[in-house]
């Protein structure tokens, strides 16, 4: 840090060789999304006319409510099962914990429309779970599973949950092995250890794993459209059908700018919180 | 070690692992299937529905567009994105701090807006064909992973390391090629490897930027399923896992797996 | 409160390493014994089995007569000061002390004011409300330190707890510690690397090389009757030189060695056998420009200044050794010199059987 002899020309260096990425993000990132945004306060009905006349559709409210509702269950459903696989595969011996791991980046990678897809052949009314319930007797006809929240909310939860256990695996793996040392020899049984260090110190994570599940499945098009249809329309899906069936710009724009606000807050709200509780920070 | 899991976690972590490989299973069963509908356990083997693939001119076109445009953007994304990462490391003192945080935005934008923003802009706006409209969507998708990976293995590259050469008479261009690139390589084909498989993948970002004659897999896919429910689509599922697992075999080789848990 | 440890034939293994073989040390109630070593010779290891942390793979360990060798660590009631601190980051200075009290029940009242009143003597009241995060190193030793003392556990142990501090708040921190330790009577266990550290804290100090114990003695002992040339090494005797007796008249023994005789006395050494060793710190051989002495002739090499005298590099017949010289007269490279050994300042060892 010493010896930067030309600080202006190295700066312009700098902006130079980040010029062409930065354009890029502002070209064709900020203003077209600006754009939209923008956009919807221009309706010649009156500035807030697009939005008023969202929230004053039942169905499209109720819609709102429903993502906000699915993305907050898969949430709390990731949360739980996440960390406590997480919590098993950061004890793992090496050879297993690494094949753990792929275990859980291989779904990963593979594409959110073939995962949505495994689960239509299971819960469909020919699918494998039906069949498996008839021949053993459990029911007499099969049930409607698909086009159904609960669909919707086991699609996603199968999309997050290998991404709430990576990033937490990290989390756990960080917490210093000799904290927790320290608890057992004051006299802590693993179960104190548990409730009183690990799960406080894994608090910024957890939190960081929400808002990732949370973001993610409040704005994902392929599971919902999938498995749930149109009787679970979600923000995504009524955007996707504003824009591309109905022409309906202004009110595609209208969930546009809802989604990208709502997504925006909650990542704002939750980073804060995060800065503030994380202990490890000074 | 005295510090085993719970056999209760133990248990809990079983099962998420079990619902994690089933459907992937499941999918591969049914792709191998001689029936013309879906099914698991496979009745009798057959790869009729690969061949299948390949007879329906729509997914022959799709795949080779969702190549080309998961190459393209990432090869676009690599050349405007490692100055973008070398200069927020090598200049951190001089540049902004937003600077940085402006490469991590597209993350918190929803895709599905950000598609439709583009759908709005550069195709119905700007009238930009729907080919290189697509090109630059999944080029601004996977930029913010090409600078956070490459950011990443330029954080722990010492500069006095590229100082040192330099002070010997080697050209700080030629310095950046034979010093810097070597260092960061792993992260490059990390960046590379990640940012070509969100490509392909991608639904939400190429679900507005589709037209006629223009589509992509993951798209053909969507249509296909709502049309059809037979098992050329769990065949094409399995091209795709198949594609997964040589990229994962090649990363392993080259990088070791966990690295991609980062 | 004051118990005494018994490690009996303890024996661990890393997979297939051994990193411990066959180890059994008493700790006296109310004694401080140091595991001094390099890294990699098992005094690490023979804590983290004390703790529990790991299980032996043969032997006993117990504490004042309770059985320790399967018991989970939570229920070993032991103090542990760890070379990191280990503090928890997310409770303040005065729930990290009273951490341990809590475990054992204790109401949220008289946690505070045991907690508060370890504090006061760790002088770090003032600082009870603060988090970990805010301290300087020497104040998480510390709240490291108070909390370990607090739960008044039976066996107090110290995992190279003064590592992470710099040179001068070492030496204040051990006479600390000590003081404590003596005031409580806590039976300790104390890790180290650091050998001025370890014979300047402790009753009796361990030797440790490659899993075994070479010597546990005084630290006044180890100092000057090294049992075995690792020992003697480690505690800086520089020259180690081969005889041989060549006559025994009563008490006094005449050995020989390249170019020398020497005569001890086994009133002062102890029975001396046929071959032996003869230690001496460069202190202990004098360098002698008088040709009639009876020494080890040698060639001197390169002088440096020590500053209480000069110290030549010398070559001789029966190896390279190490003399020291005096202030008055420095002697030049290459001069022939004889090397004469001062009896109070040497020990003598039996030759290591072959390993």
């Amino acid at each position: 840090m010493t010896k930067r002899r030309f600080p202006r020309l190295q700066g312009a260096t700098g902006w130079a060789l980040s010029a062409p990425a930065t354009l890029a993000v502002l070209g064709f990132l900020l203003v077209p999304i600006g754009a939209v945004i923008a956009g919807t306060f221009m309706d010649p009905r009156g500035v807030f006319a697009p939005y008023i006349s969202y929230f004053n559709s039942g169905f499209r409210t109720t819609v709102l409510f429903r993502t906000l509702q699915i993305a907050a269950l898969t949430t709390i459903i990731s949360l739980i099962f996440g960390f406590m696989t997480a919590y098993v595969v950061s004890r793992a011996p090496g050879k297993l914990k690494s094949l753990l791991i792929i275990a859980a980046v291989f779904p990963l990678l593979t594409g959110v429309v073939v995962r949505a897809f495994a689960w239509l052949i299971i819960l469909g009314r020919n699918g494998i779970l039906n069949q498996t319930l008839l021949g053993l007797g459990i029911t007499s006809e099969p049930l409607e599973m698909l086009y159904t929240q609960g669909a919707v909310i086991v699609g996603m939860v199968y999309l997050f949950v290998p991404l709430m256990v990576l990033s937490l695996v990290g989390v756990l793996e960080n917490i210093p092995r000799d904290v927790l040392q320290a608890s057992s020899s004051l006299g802590a049984s693993p179960i104190a250890t548990f409730w009183q260090v690990l799960l406080p110190l894994a608090v910024p994570g957890l939190i960081v794993g929400a808002v990732l599940v949370f973001t993610g499945s409040f704005t994902a098009y392929a599971t919902p459209q999938l498995l749930g249809g149109e009787r679970q329309t979600v923000l995504a899906t009524l955007l996707h059908q504003r824009a591309m069936v109905s022409f309906d710009w202004v009110g595609a724009s209208t969930i546009a700018a809802i989604m990208t606000v709502i997504t925006i807050a909650i990542v704002l709200a939750m980073s804060h919180i995060a800065r503030r509780i994380n202990p490890m920070a000074t | 070690m005295s510090d085993r899991p719970h056999p209760f976690l133990i248990a809990v972590a079983a099962l998420v692992y079990f619902f994690l490989m089933v459907p992937l299973v499941i999918v591969v069963g049914a792709a191998l299937s001689d029936t013309t509908y879906l099914t698991f356990p496979p009745q009798g083997l057959s790869l009729r529905w690969f061949e299948n693939i390949f007879e329906i001119s729509a997914f022959r076109r799709t795949i080779v567009t969702s190549l080309q445009i998961a190459f393209l953007g990432t090869l676009i994304a690599l050349i405007i994105g490692i100055p973008a990462a070398y200069a927020l490391n090598r200049f951190r003192v001089e540049l902004p701090k937003w600077l940085g945080t402006l490469f991590v935005l597209p993350i918190l934008v929803p895709e599905i807006v950000f598609g439709f923003a583009l759908l709005k802009s550069l195709t119905v706006g700007a009238g930009v064909p729907i080919f290189a409209a697509l090109l630059i969507g999944h080029t601004l998708l996977v930029l913010p992973y090409v600078v956070r990976v490459i950011s990443a293995s330029l954080a722990s590259f010492d500069f006095s390391i590229e100082e040192a050469a330099i002070s010997l008479g080697s050209a700080p261009l030629k310095t950046f090629f034979t010093i810097v690139m070597p260092n960061v390589r792993a992260g490059v084909i990390a960046a590379f490897i990640l940012a070509f498989i969100t490509s392909l993948n991608d639904v939400s970002v190429s679900l507005f930027l589709t037209g006629p004659g223009i589509s992509t897999l993951p798209i053909q896919i969507l249509a296909h399923v709502e049309q059809f429910f037979d098992p050329t689509v769990a065949s094409v599922s399995v091209l795709l896992m198949f594609l997964t697992v040589a990229v994962m075999a090649v990363v392993e080789r080259t990088l070791g797996l966990t690295f991609l848990a980062k | 409160m004051t118990q005494p440890l018994d490690i009996h034939a303890v024996s661990a293994h890393y997979g297939t390493t051994k990193v411990l073989e066959d180890l059994s040390l008493s700790v006296q109630a109310g004694e401080l014994v140091s595991l001094l070593g390099a890294s990699g010779c098992g005094k690490t290891t023979t804590l983290r089995l004390i703790a529990g942390f790991l299980s032996p793979t043969s032997g006993s360990i117990k504490l004042g007569g309770r059985d320790l060798t399967r018991l989970p660590t939570h229920k070993r009631d032991i103090g542990l000061v760890f070379q990191n601190y280990a503090l928890f980051p997310h409770l303040s200075v005065l729930d990290n002390v009273a951490f341990g009290l809590k475990q054992r029940g204790l109401g949220a009242s008289d946690r505070r004011k045991s907690a508060l009143a370890m504090l006061e003597r760790v002088g770090l009241a003032p600082l009870a409300e603060r988090t970990p995060g805010a301290l300087s190193g020497g104040q998480k030793q510390r709240v490291a330190l108070a909390r370990a003392l607090v739960i008044e556990p039976p066996l107090l142990m110290f995992d190279e707890p003064l590592s992470n501090l710099d040179a001068k708040l070492r030496v204040e921190m051990r006479v600390e510690i000590r003081q404590l330790q003596r005031a409580n009577g806590t039976t300790s266990v104390y890790v180290t690397h650091d050998q001025e550290e370890a014979f300047s804290i402790s009753d009796r100090v361990a030797i440790m090389n490659a899993g075994r114990l070479m010597q546990f003695d005084r630290p006044e002992v180890l100092y000057r009757q090294p049992a075995n040339t690792f020992v003697a090494s480690f505690v800086g005797f520089e020259n180690i030189i081969p005889f041989t007796v060549v006559g025994r008249e009563g008490e006094t023994v005449t050995a020989e060695t390249a170019g020398m005789r020497l005569r001890l006395s086994q009133n002062a050494f102890g029975a001396i056998p046929d071959t032996f060793l003869l230690a001496t710190r460069a202190d202990g051989l004098m360098v002698s420009t008088d040709p009639a002495a009876e020494g080890i002739p040698a060639q001197l090499g390169l002088r440096t200044y020590l500053g209480r005298a000069y110290q030549y590099q010398c070559e001789t017949a029966a190896g390279h050794l190490v003399a020291n010289g005096s202030l008055t007269a420095p002697l030049d490279p290459g001069t022939g010199v004889k090397l004469v050994p001062v009896p109070e300042q040497c020990s003598i060892l039996m030759p290591d059987e072959a390993r």
